[in-house]
């Protein structure tokens, strides 16, 4: 009985102590008072970053959406249309189209987020605005990874479709 | 006798009153509906995909770049030949080649220290 509570007592602290060393880790006094200072400038920063953000969510997202619809469904078509085999097209294809459903959703997750920090007075909290900028930030590298699947995609899409002329 | 008079004329007329009370429930259902609409668009992130709401319009010079832009389509029927699937290609690497021209994929220094002006060494206050 007294063992149990003994390592039941060890196991919370363990925890506690996990917990708590992630939330102290935070920003410097120097940090902070630059943040202070300059929070309105930081704001701003970031609204522009917003701004830039949804101009290459469209640029990207159009184009993603002309290559699966202008030549990735069509040739998908016109192959079965020609009883030619296709599945590592097809395959593509889907590949293509839920990777930019994921692109589309992270997009909306991190903005969500970034709006969010905007709205933190940094004047005030300029902890919590940074542990949020930490998280935007592990967003943005989330996007930047869909972007990079979809390069991915498109180069083993123009490999699959070279080997394809090779046949012919 | 004349304060009488005066009273009478302040009473509504019941046509008047349900005029009224019509306007106001018009008035509430448009702001409810409008109100759950806006939620909806908010909550369901369509919000963040669109460019028409303001401080996130598209650039003049933008537009005029996406005018610009020539149409490509691959048919969907017709024999598949070596010319076909040639010409596809470079359609397709013309689009390729815009994407990989475009400056800042989301990369990570939009939002470095650096670039937000905030000191760059962190402390552990554990320590």
């Amino acid at each position: 009985m007294r063992r149990n509570a003994i390592s039941l007592f060890v196991i919370a602290m363990v925890l506690m102590t996990s917990v708590f060393s992630g939330v102290a880790k935070g920003i410097s006094e120097a940090q902070s008072q630059n943040l202070k200072e300059h929070c309105d400038e930081v704001r701003e920063k970031l609204k522009i970053v917003q701004k830039n953000d949804a101009k290459t969510r469209v640029f990207l997202g159009s184009k993603y959406e002309t290559i699966l619809n202008k030549y990735i469904v069509p040739l998908n078509v016109r192959l079965v249309e020609n009883n030619l085999s296709s599945n590592g097209l097809i395959d593509l294809q889907n590949s293509f189209a839920e990777t930019r459903a994921v692109f589309n959703a992270d997009y909306i997750n991190y903005q969500q987020s970034l709006e969010n920090l905007v709205t933190i007075d940094c004047k005030t909290e300029p902890d919590k605005f940074y542990n949020e900028l930490s998280i935007v930030r592990k967003k943005r590298l989330t996007m930047e990874q869909d972007v990079l699947k979809m390069r991915n995609l498109l180069t083993q899409y123009v490999k699959s479709i070279t080997e394809l002329k090779g046949k012919m | 006798m004349v304060i009488e008079k005066n009273d009478e004329n302040k009473k509504m007329e019941p046509g008047g009153r349900n005029l009224v009370l019509l306007g106001v429930f018009a008035t509430l259902i448009a702001v409810i509906t409008t109100g759950v609409s806006l939620m909806l668009y908010h909550n369901s992130g369509d919000i963040y995909l669109d460019r028409s709401r303001p401080g996130f319009l598209p650039d003049e010079e933008e537009a005029e770049e996406e005018r610009v832009e020539e149409e490509y389509t691959f048919s969907r029927s017709g024999k598949i030949t070596g010319e076909v699937l040639d010409e596809l290609l470079k359609n397709l690497d013309l689009e390729i080649q815009s994407i990989d021209a475009y400056d800042d994929q989301f990369g990570e220094g939009a939002l470095s220290d650096e670039r937000l002006g905030i000191p760059l060494e962190l402390d552990d206050k554990t320590n």
